[in-house]
């Protein structure tokens, strides 16, 4: 329970606190956060107990793995899109709080710390929403802690039931009690409600009202922590941590996931298409990629859930990709509307090409990541027989070339229009990140065999 | 190089030389082309009554450089040599004034060469190769005519190109039948598969010689073309190259006998194209359009003579083939003179210039004689053994051909009458004769046609019957000249009859165009709505439209239905998130309710 992945970012943000507050030594927490996510990164490659202090099993580490991997980007990227020293000292401490919530719900075995955990990384991100203190800022953040409320509720209540059911909170214990338990009325209505929490928090229609609002609202260095990990580590990654070591998925709770994620897949990429602000169209793609992931665990074979948790790497990937994009398309041409940009493709050639190559993997173009992911789940979905949604998840993934052929489109390839938009040159830092996360879209398109013992 | 290479490369080399000629000489294109069509017909002498073969591996496939020069082909290399030699003299003087000259020789020579090699051939795909390549500079002639010969020119080439794309299916199919695509390897008998690749490689060889249906472009082209091209190609190479490979199909590769349905598919084309197309050369008012539905009705003879199957037949339809080409070309080379001169070949603008040039006249006469069938010229004797011929197959058959001949007879009537005799126009009487380099070709072919009506056993005997497998009876049938003594008589009394009664020559036929039924169907015929091409083109035209309807379909289902569908959910959508946080509570809500039912309903 007590790993160094929570332990050392705990540290990190006390001596920071106490030791670096004069004004010349604000970057040490920058500095000292990237280290440790990589750190973190090559723990969880190469396991080492050692300087873990826990036991993790893959499904841990492939949530470690992206929480990692998207942290660091983040923090790194942030040095070019928060200009305030002072600001940016603030957003890195929340965002280490964050991951210390979101790193021990990925390692955690115990319901109520889990429960717990969850709630940490959430507080962090209403303030990281809240951060800039605009108006659109605090409506998004309250439409999270609001939804965060009504989840909590339904988790809390839930996870009182089960308590009464299994005599336990640790994950062992509740499978037992549930197994043996007589009370299938009861453990139904508590595992209902207990989903509808947690597809609240993954922002799963219909439960998803808040997401749009929120990653839109959010600061630019905000929401690609925000879409990248920061909801999917809590709700989607606590579904298949569930799925797969406390109840056993059943046929009617198949049926439900199923049906939710193939609702969010369609409604979110038809919705995609009409939206002008790139965010809030990255947002609505968002709640379609999660669709994918849950309809991967939904058909509960192993490949399955392979496919599921893979899928969530490689969202963590694209996603963080396309939303730093466009944080760079809002901080250096000042605008990330769609319909105002045009034509940088040739102003902006990084971000130009590294979010084409994060729109193919999103869409499953190979020989992007993305395409072996969505492969493998609609393979397994037609392995257990659920033909129907196969065919419904490889359709979509034509409306989703869509929308992203279209952002495409207007924002990068087409003829520059009349009122030309100045362009700020290109940091580092942000060319850096880019091309990292391209690089790894490719890399595991290319060299997929080493990735596959995720479970 | 091989002797039978020459055929070929000769005018090939002359056409170029013809190409690298200097712009401003005319002489020196001239003389080229003359001489290159000189040489092609020594070359073709040279060949003649040898057997010489030549065969090379080349593509592989069975495709092979193999070329063989027999006896019908060296007499269809030499009758073609004679023909090129002839208009391209004459075109020396035709020709001299219109800027299209070097390209019309050009094209002249190449289709020497094109149809020597195909003549040549050995091979069918070699065939094949020269055959399509005349496809080219038969649309270049035609184009070369002026602004409106485009049309003509597109028409002849999508009539002919079709039927050579029948062709080409039916080589493949033959080619498959018999394992192999030599012709003198080639020989089967009318199984039902057989019988179509033969059926489309007649397509090929009838379209080539201008028989119905696949004639409508000539008449067009006579009007538009330059006159010699008419004097060369559908009068006398054409025919020449068709009527060669339908004998070829006929005599070599297919057993052709008089019990196989093919030879009375041909015989009822035959007899058809006599007909109607004579029909229609009779109430023609222009000297060209005249003699080129004659072109296409004398096809007819010649089908009708192969497709009676029997050695009489056969050799009649050769006979006429050489025959017809000669007359042809004579009578359009009397059109070419007439109209240099008298600057028209409207029968309405001519009238007694037989007089100011009267060796036209008297190669008109002698040709039209001749097409008549009039007794001891070429053409009476070819259609003798034709009429015997058809006449031992069907009453019928030899009563098309005799009708025919009448109409034949009615319209040379007419023509002559009204071009040569009469009272002289006023915007006449300035006509000369035309010069000596046009008035020779004519002369030669007017001899030709009276040498072999004089002498008609030399030809018979040493050229055509060699070709021909089988015996026939010398001995005419007495009834049969009588009958045909009897048409050409009643042709002459109905003419000067009617001459009598309208006094006009050009309204010599009226009786017949306006007879009651027959008005009609001329009406109707004038007006194009018989031309296959035409209806063709209507048939195509729907097609062409519903392919249009279904790809704006497509378009409309890509381009408008699903985009729209998309736009209107997207909308729907889009609006239902109106930002309300109420609302979306709502949805989670009833979300987590149905969930939570849909668990529990079956407990």
């Amino acid at each position: 329970m007590i790993s160094s992945f929570i332990i050392a970012p705990l540290f990190i943000l006390i001596f920071d606190r106490i030791f670096f507050s004069r004004s010349k030594l604000r970057n040490v927490i920058y500095w000292t956060s990237l280290v440790f996510f990589l750190a973190q990164m090559v723990m969880v490659i190469f396991p080492v107990e050692r300087f873990m202090f826990c036991r993790v099993d893959n499904l841990s580490r492939v949530s470690l793995l992206s929480i990692g991997l998207v942290a660091f980007v983040t923090v790194l990227s942030s040095r070019q899109i928060m200009k305030d020293d002072s600001k940016r000292r603030i957003f890195i401490s929340l965002v280490l709080i964050a991951v210390i919530g979101m790193n021990a719900v990925s390692t955690t075995r115990d319901l109520f710390s889990l429960y717990v955990f969850m709630e940490i990384a959430s507080i962090a991100s209403f303030v990281l929403i809240a951060l800039n203190k605009e108006r659109d800022a605090f409506e998004g953040a309250f439409k999270y802690v609001l939804f965060s409320a009504i989840a909590t509720v339904f988790m809390l209540s839930a996870i009182g039931l089960i308590l009464l059911i299994s005599g336990g909170t640790s994950f062992n214990s509740i499978r037992d009690g549930l197994r043996i338990s007589s009370h299938n009325f009861l453990i139904y209505f508590a595992l209902g409600v207990f989903l509808s929490g947690l597809f609240i928090k993954g922002g799963v229609a219909p439960f998803h009202g808040w997401v749009m609002d929120a990653y839109t609202a959010a600061p630019a260095s905000v929401s690609i922590f925000l879409a990248g990990i920061a909801t999917k580590a809590t709700g989607v990654y606590t579904l298949v941590r569930f799925a797969d070591s406390v109840f056993l998925l059943t046929a009617p709770i198949k049926s439900v996931l199923l049906f939710v994620s193939a609702v969010s897949i369609i409604m979110a990429a038809i919705a995609a298409f009409m939206q002008d602000d790139m965010k809030r169209m990255l947002s609505y793609s968002s709640v379609s990629q999660v669709g994918y992931i849950i309809m991967g665990l939904g058909c509960g074979t192993p490949l399955g859930i392979t496919g599921a948790m893979f899928h969530f790497f490689n969202h963590a990937v694209f996603k963080s990709l396309l939303f730093i994009n466009s944080a760079s398309l809002e901080s250096r041409a000042g605008t990330r509307n769609m319909s105002v940009l045009s034509g940088m493709g040739k102003k902006m050639p990084v971000t130009a090409l590294t979010s084409l190559i994060a729109g193919f993997s999103t869409a499953g173009v190979p020989p992007m990541a993305g395409f072996w992911s969505k492969l493998i789940i609609i393979t397994a979905l037609w392995l257990s027989g659920y033909r129907v949604y196969a065919f419904i998840a490889a359709l979509a993934s034509i409306l989703t070339l869509g929308y992203i052929l279209k952002m495409q489109r207007r924002v990068f390839w087409s003829r520059p229009a009349d009122k030309d938009i100045q362009v700020k040159g290109a940091g580092f830092n942000l060319v850096f990140a880019e091309t990292l996360l391209a690089a790894i879209i490719v890399s595991v398109g290319i060299f997929l065999p080493f990735w596959l013992r995720v479970r | 190089m091989k002797q039978i290479f020459l055929p070929i490369v000769t005018p090939l080399a002359a056409a170029l030389l013809v190409l690298c000629a200097p712009k401003k000489s005319n002489r020196m294109k001239e003389a080229l082309a003359l001489a290159g069509a000189a040489v092609n017909l020594f070359v073709a002498a040279s060949l003649f009554n040898k057997n010489v073969n030549f065969s090379a591996p080349w593509l592989g496939f069975g495709i092979d450089l193999s070329l063989r020069a027999d006896l019908l082909a060296g007499f269809i290399l030499i009758a073609a040599a004679g023909f090129g030699f002839l208009v391209t003299l004459y075109s020396l003087a035709f020709m001299s004034d219109k800027a299209s000259a070097k390209q019309f020789y050009f094209y002249l020579l190449v289709t020497l060469c094109l149809v020597n090699g195909a003549v040549l051939a050995e091979n069918l795909f070699l065939m094949l190769f020269f055959w399509e390549g005349l496809l080219l500079t038969l649309f270049g002639m035609i184009a070369i005519g002026g602004k409106d010969s485009y049309k003509t020119a597109i028409k002849a080439f999508t009539i002919v190109g079709v039927s050579d794309l029948c062709m080409m299916i039916g080589i493949a199919l033959t080619a498959h039948l018999a394992g192999t695509l030599a012709m003198s390897k080639i020989s089967l008998s009318f199984t039902p598969m057989a019988g179509l690749a033969f059926t489309l490689l007649m397509i090929g060889a009838l379209a080539k010689a201008g028989a119905m249906p696949f004639h409508s472009w000539i008449p067009d082209a006579s009007l538009a073309s330059p006159l010699p091209f008419m004097a060369f190609l559908p009068a006398a190479l054409e025919k020449l190259l068709g009527i060669y490979f339908l004998a070829r199909i006929s005599l070599d590769m297919f057993r052709l006998s008089p019990g196989a349905w093919p030879s009375a598919m041909l015989m009822i084309i035959g007899s058809a194209t006599i007909l109607l197309a004579v029909m229609m050369a009779l109430i023609q008012k222009d000297y060209k359009k005249l003699l080129s539905y004659h072109a296409i009705s004398q096809v007819g003879y010649m089908v009708l003579g192969i497709g009676t199957a029997l050695p009489a037949g056969i050799i009649g339809g050769l006979f006429h083939m050489i025959n017809h080409a000669m007359y042809k070309s004579c009578l359009f080379l009397t059109a070419g003179s007439v109209e240099k001169e008298a600057g028209s070949t409207d029968l309405e603008k001519l009238g007694g210039i037989g007089l100011k040039m009267p060796v036209t006249f008297a190669c008109f006469l002698i040709a039209a004689m001749s097409i008549s069938g009039v007794p001891p010229f070429n053409g009476f004797f070819s259609k003798e053994l034709l009429y015997g011929a058809a006449l031992e197959r069907g009453l019928v058959f030899y009563a098309a051909a005799a009708l025919g001949s009448f109409f034949t007879a009615l319209s040379f009537l007419k023509l002559g009458h009204a071009v040569y005799l009469g009272r002289i126009r006023e915007e006449n009487k300035n006509v000369k004769e035309a010069p000596w380099g046009m008035l020779f070709p004519m002369i030669a072919l007017a001899a030709g046609c009276v040498i072999f009506g004089l002498w008609n056993k030399f030809p018979i005997h040493n050229i055509i019957q060699p070709i021909v497998a089988g015996e026939f009876s010398e001995s005419m049938n007495a009834k049969i000249i009588l009958a045909t003594v009897i048409i050409l008589c009643a042709a002459l009394i109905h003419h000067l009859v009617s001459v009598k009664l309208r006094k006009r020559a050009i309204n010599a036929v009226d009786n017949i165009h306006h007879a009651p039924m027959l008005s009609v169907i001329y009406d109707k015929a004038e007006k194009r709505h018989f031309d296959p091409y035409d209806i063709g083109l209507k048939a195509v035209s729907v097609f062409v439209w519903s392919a249009f309807l279904l790809d704006r379909m497509n378009d409309f289902i890509y381009n408008r239905l699903a985009p729209g569908c998309l736009g209107l959910a997207g909308r729907f959508i889009s609006r239902s998130h109106s930002g309300n946080f109420a609302t979306y509570i709502g949805w989670s809500i009833l979300g987590m309710l149905i969930i939570v039912i849909f668990l529990m309903r079956g407990l």
